[in-house]
């Protein structure tokens, strides 16, 4: 392929994009247990809060942000004329969404290890 | 009826900005900060009709997103290019299905009787 | 050509295929004698000349603007005549050439190009201006020249074409260099068949396809914006039917 900052950009938001997707459908069957009931309910939610989950959790928020915060450079791109920083547009949008990921992942990595 | 990508591109556009502002919302208000989830701690916030509301709200723009998403994903493939039109209805009824489960579920968040004096 | 002085030994790695022998590209390595002035064009003339005659691959000009020189240099696709060895070199002093990537190859570093014309075909490139013509000249207005962002200097090499993602994985996709003409088209006021134009980049293969990887920006070798050019004609194309009117009004000034 042929490798700039913006086929980065574009591959790693397919990959979150599609991930986020398909997470979304999982997310809807695991909130759609109350349907059975609340039992059920507490239920599956307690299987999908196993340690591992929580780590995975972390992944979840940062493929989060960064299709966020690349979403929205895009819009930038779109609305203003400036494609001709779309360099420093790249790298502000991978020091803003690390910055978010760090802000976000701590406390869940704390609560992960640590257990409240 | 074609399905049009002008649609697609403004719909894309919209239910983003409607995540940007709900998903943001929910993150922060559902899992913030971290703990462990159960019934009675989502009910706390799901009781609140305003929530449901907001939470029908992230449901759609969620699903338009996604639904389109794929569909361009998918689509990009030159040999897909002639199931468009299919792909296009399917995602349509994915995305109609999709909205009435998560709409019932959303809507099935109900305060058993004997809990009711728990919210102040 | 022109020398000054010093010259020095380099390494040209070329991707060479020969249809009727090779099952798939194979990488050669030449040794040459440069000059500072010496370009890339240059060198594959020299190789051509002196170490392997069956060396084939398309130039004219040799001025960059009949854009049949493109190629990958280093994993970016920019012209070789206007490219002087030296800025290219490696830490190993040596230069790699491979033909455009992701077109099928002829032979060597032709490729076939046919897919890249038949999508510029698509976008009637031509203008197609009011039947009246004035006795003297149209006259459009500073901003509406500023606004076609030079567009017309494009020369049709294929580098942004060949460098696209999208196009890489969808021959149906129109491509960069021909939304950039359409683009070009669309807003000249003279143009009458702006609606049919802008139906045909907003539909399927059209300009929604773009995902704004800006390969086309980094690979054009006039610097020209295909990708802004693209986000212009997504604009129009969402209110197609009052820039029309708007077009019609204008006309009745020109
Ligand atoms: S030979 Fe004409 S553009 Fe390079």
């Amino acid at each position: 392929m042929y490798k700039t900052t913006g086929f980065f950009s574009f591959a790693l938001r397919r990959i979150t994009g599609v991930a986020l997707a398909l997470y979304l459908f999982l997310h809807m069957w695991v909130i759609g247990s109350i349907n059975q009931g609340q039992a059920a309910f507490d239920d599956r939610l307690a299987t999908v809060q196993q340690p591992i989950f929580k780590f995975l959790e972390i992944a979840l928020l940062a493929a989060v942000v960064y299709h966020g915060v690349d979403g929205i450079r895009l819009l930038i791109v779109h609305y203003f004329n400036v494609a001709e920083y779309r360099r420093s547009l790249f790298y502000a949008v991978m020091v803003v969404s690390a910055l978010l990921i760090i802000a976000g992942g701590l406390p869940m990595l704390m609560f992960a290890l640590g257990g409240h | 009826m074609q399905i049009s990508h002008t649609r697609i591109f403004q719909l894309q556009r919209l239910s983003a900005i409607g995540l940007v502002i709900f998903l943001t919302t929910h993150m922060v208000v559902a899992h913030y900060p971290p703990g462990h989830l159960d019934f009675s701690r989502v009910i706390e916030r799901m009781a609140y009709p305003l929530w449901k509301g907001i939470d029908i709200l992230l449901l759609a723009s969620a699903l338009v997103h996604a639904v389109t998403g794929m569909y361009m994903v998918i689509t990009d493939v030159e040999k897909v290019g002639r199931y468009r039109q299919v792909l296009g209805w399917a995602s349509i009824i994915l995305f109609t299905v999709a909205f009435i489960y998560g709409t019932i579920t959303i809507l099935a968040f109900r305060l058993p009787a004997e809990t009711v004096n728990l919210i102040p | 050509m022109a020398t000054n002085g010093t010259t020095r030994t380099v390494t040209i790695r070329l991707q060479r295929f020969n249809p009727d022998v090779d099952k798939k590209p194979v990488m050669k390595e030449y040794t040459l004698e440069i000059t500072s002035d010496t370009t890339i064009l240059d060198a594959l003339e020299q190789i051509k000349a002196t170490q392997d005659g069956s060396l084939t691959f398309r130039r004219s000009c040799r001025h960059a603007i009949c854009g049949s020189c493109a190629m990958n240099v280093n994993g970016r696709n920019t012209l070789v005549c206007n490219q002087r060895v030296n800025a290219h070199l490696d830490r190993k002093g040596a230069v790699t050439v491979r033909p455009l990537p992701y077109l099928p190859i002829i032979k060597d570093m032709v490729v076939d190009r046919t897919s890249f014309w038949e999508q510029y075909q698509r976008v009637k490139p031509w203008l197609v201006p009011p039947d009246d013509v004035p006795e003297k000249e149209f006259r459009m207005t500073p901003e509406e020249v500023a606004a076609l962002n030079d567009a017309e200097k494009c020369i049709m090499c294929g580098a942004c074409y060949s460098a696209c993602t999208v196009t890489a994985v969808n021959k149906r996709y129109i491509g960069p260099h021909a939304l950039l003409k359409a683009s070009l088209r669309v807003l000249d006021p003279r143009d009458t068949i702006t609606n049919e134009r802008l139906i045909e980049i907003s539909g399927n293969d059209g300009v929604f396809r773009c995902h704004t990887i800006f390969n086309c920006i980094d690979a054009c070798p006039k610097k020209l914006n295909p990708t802004q050019a693209i986000e212009t004609l997504r604009k129009l194309a969402q209110k197609r039917e009052a820039f029309v009117a708007a077009r019609k009004e204008r006309q009745k000034s020109l």
